[in-house]
């Protein structure tokens, strides 16, 4: 049975379909690139599958059960989905190790030496430990994303969840992130990412999803949707990225 | 009698004129937290009462307040001591102007920051507590800065209602000698001192708390 299951989910903004009844499914393990143009619905796809937006109707089914029907525990759903953020998102009055450690300690419960321990590492597995304790301020693009992508990863996630994640790093920074994004690949984790960067998409996804217009347009494996799709909407966006790199 | 003898003599009357803001700060504070975080509820109901409150005791004038406190709610029956008067009275004012300070600070934490709480599964509390507090507090300080000065310039106003602070000693002073300039001057001094030695402690909290690479070090 897949990890997450979702079913013909519509997502409704003041009147305006943004997902048109949406399925997809993601097994554990398997690693899946959603794309499509700007406003096409993918993070508001991503952000209904932990409740971050409420789905208008349909279902999300995480570990076999419906996560969108009254008097579920949303906070332990969430708990066990890691999120990266496009622009970080991390908690700027704490250092590197305090922004991992933190959802150890006060979500998880984990004492604090071992928390700091996990941190360390986690954050030496992505090359961050030397920068543990400077401030997200005092960081690099490329380090803010690796260190958000790091507290995420410690709260060992049963899915993680990336929107956008190299969007706003410039090219060289954007390398140092797909390494490390790669590597989860490698390692089996299982991933959800939205991405415009189709060199992203082609190096960690086991296939990659085309949205438009709030609806799936085809899923398949990188070479043949960038390559080989006759869907001009396909061929029109992959040709746009292109010319954009 | 010396400078010297009646800066000490003054200086006797400012252990009170030190408790009274502080005690008003405090209550200040405990109201204007309240009120903000109140605030963050967005209730129709809630926001009309917040910008009552605010308009109201920002509108009226301290000697008012606290004769009203001290003076009018016997009439109801309610009888308060002469330092819970002036420290309610402060309180109350000050509450409404660091309740603005912290509504500002608190929209100054990232929506992206608190948005990442959320999704890693913490609660409202926790989101408050861990995420969006320690940034407001930090932000807060200049405004708290000048929030305390207020209150520390309003403290003479105790003497009305016969707390014996510095100014109600300065008084009986000036009365008994007949020396106003040397005592007043005095008094000057000592509220200049206290003033200094608060927003040295203020500026060191704030340079403790500093974000560092976020602020100007």
């Amino acid at each position: 049975m897949a990890l997450i299951q979702v079913r013909n989910l519509v997502k409704k903004f003041d009147g305006r379909d943004v997902l048109k009844g949406v399925s997809i499914d993601l097994y554990k393990g398997q690693a899946k690139v959603l794309m499509g143009t700007s406003g096409c619905g993918k993070s508001t796809l991503l952000r209904c599958l932990n409740l971050l937006v409420q789905p208008t109707s349909g279902q999300v089914i995480f570990k076999g059960e419906d996560i969108t029907l009254p008097g579920v525990d949303v906070r332990k759903v969430r708990g066990e989905i890691g999120f990266v953020f496009q622009h970080f998102a991390l908690y700027r009055h704490l250092t590197v190790e305090e922004n991992v450690t933190l959802g150890l300690r006060k979500i998880k419960k984990i004492k604090s030496r071992e928390a700091s321990e996990k941190a360390s590492y986690e954050l030496n597995r992505v090359g961050m430990f030397e920068h543990r304790n400077k401030y997200p301020a005092q960081l690099s693009g490329g380090q803010k994303q690796r260190a958000a992508i790091v507290r995420a990863l410690a709260m060992d996630p049963d899915v993680l969840f990336l929107d956008e994640p190299t969007s706003a790093l410039d090219p060289q920074m954007s390398r140092e992130v797909v390494t490390v994004i790669n590597r989860l690949f490698l390692d089996n984790i299982t991933m959800f990412c939205v991405t415009h960067d189709a060199f992203l998409a082609k190096y960690i996804s086991d296939s990659i999803v085309f949205m438009d217009d709030g609806v799936i347009v085809a899923e398949d494996i990188a070479e043949r949707l960038f390559y080989e799709s006759a869907d001009p909407r396909i061929k029109q966006f992959f040709m746009s990225v292109a010319d954009h790199r | 009698m010396t400078f010297p003898d009646i800066m000490i003599i003054l200086a006797r009357g400012a252990g009170y004129t030190i408790l009274v803001t502080i005690a008003s700060v405090s209550a200040g504070l405990a109201a204007g937290l309240f009120l903000s975080v109140l605030g963050t509820l967005r209730w129709k109901a809630v926001s009309f009462f917040l910008g009552a409150y605010t308009y109201v005791f920002r509108s009226i004038p301290v000697l008012v307040l606290l004769f009203l406190v001290f003076f009018g709610l016997p009439g109801l029956g309610i009888r308060i001591s002469p330092f819970v008067s002036i420290v309610l009275t402060l309180g109350l004012i000050s509450g409404a102007y660091l309740a603005e300070i912290f509504r500002g600070a608190m929209a100054g934490v990232g929506q992206d920051e608190i948005l990442a709480a959320e999704a890693s599964g913490m609660n409202r509390m926790q989101v408050f507590l861990y995420i969006i507090f320690p940034q407001m507090f930090r932000m807060s300080i200049p405004g708290m800065i000048n929030e305390f000065t207020t209150v520390l310039k309003y403290t003479p106003f105790a003497y009305t209602v016969g707390i014996p602070e510095i100014m109600k000693e300065a008084m009986s002073l000036a009365v008994m000698t007949l020396r106003g300039l040397e005592i007043y001057l005095a008094l000057g001094i000592i509220y200049f001192i206290i003033y200094r030695l608060f927003v040295m402690l203020f500026m060191t909290l704030e340079k403790k708390y500093r974000i560092p690479g976020l602020a100007p070090e």
